[in-house]
């Protein structure tokens, strides 16, 4: 079998090193990266994310979408 | 009493007054209560993402405050009969909050809403003032904005 072709992930978690970065569900510009164009959230193997800052993006995107901050479904391009 | 942050949204087509008139009442059910409020912030008309009750956008109102258990239920019984307000969200902050926190908090807010105005003239006025105080608080709240654009450049790589 051939190996597959792996591409390189960050392993740090970018929350952990940028102390600046709070995970705010106020703060939707940090957390639109974190969601793909459909507005899904991106599991942590993708971004390298630790499991305690993964639980509050996670948290944190589910209460944006309560107050129609980001949306369920689709893009927030605004 | 515990620490709790609200925010709810209000119809897009009411009044100054009228918006005045719902924030005041909502306080004033904390405030009756035994509640303070800490923090009170309107971010305004903004666009939803996604329609609620027919409507596309919404005035966000936010608020910080100390209150009971039972004053929040209670606030929150309110808003869901109100046909004005269109969503809601509580969240708590702390189970349990003392004075001098509660005083220090007030006042970490006050400074920082009165750096930000400074911030703000500052960068409207442009270098007609050299004045090294008002410059570096500027140039600090300058900073963390500018922090914040690199990441979220970052961050879309």
């Amino acid at each position: 079998m051939a190996p597959r072709n792996r591409t390189f992930r960050p392993r740090v978690c970018r929350f952990c090193t940028d102390k600046e970065l709070v995970i705010d569900y106020k703060d939707v510009k940090v957390l639109r990266n974190l969601v793909t164009e459909r507005g899904k959230i991106v599991p942590r193997r993708i971004y390298g994310t630790c499991a305690r800052h993964q639980r509050r993006v996670t948290e944190a995107i589910k209460r944006a979408r309560q107050l129609a901050l980001m949306s369920y479904s689709g893009s927030t391009q605004y | 009493m515990r620490r709790y942050e609200t925010t709810y949204i209000l119809r897009p087509n009411l009044g100054e007054s009228q918006i005045t008139e719902i924030i005041d009442r909502t306080n004033d059910i904390i405030k009756n209560d035994g509640g303070t409020i800490i923090d009170l912030n309107r971010w305004g008309l903004k666009t939803l993402a996604y329609e609620i009750k027919k409507e596309k956008q919404g005035h966000y109102v936010y608020f910080d405050y100390t209150a009971h258990g039972s004053t929040v239920e209670e606030m929150e019984r309110i808003f869901r009969i109100d046909d004005q307000i269109l969503r809601f969200l509580t969240i708590k902050l702390a189970d349990s909050i003392d004075q001098e926190t509660i005083d220090n908090e007030i006042e970490r807010i006050v400074a920082s809403a009165a750096a930000e105005k400074l911030a703000e003239e500052t960068e409207e006025d442009g270098e007609e003032k050299p004045a090294e105080d008002t410059e570096k608080v500027g140039e600090d709240a300058g900073k963390t904005v500018t922090d914040h654009s690199t990441d979220t450049d970052r961050n879309e790589e």
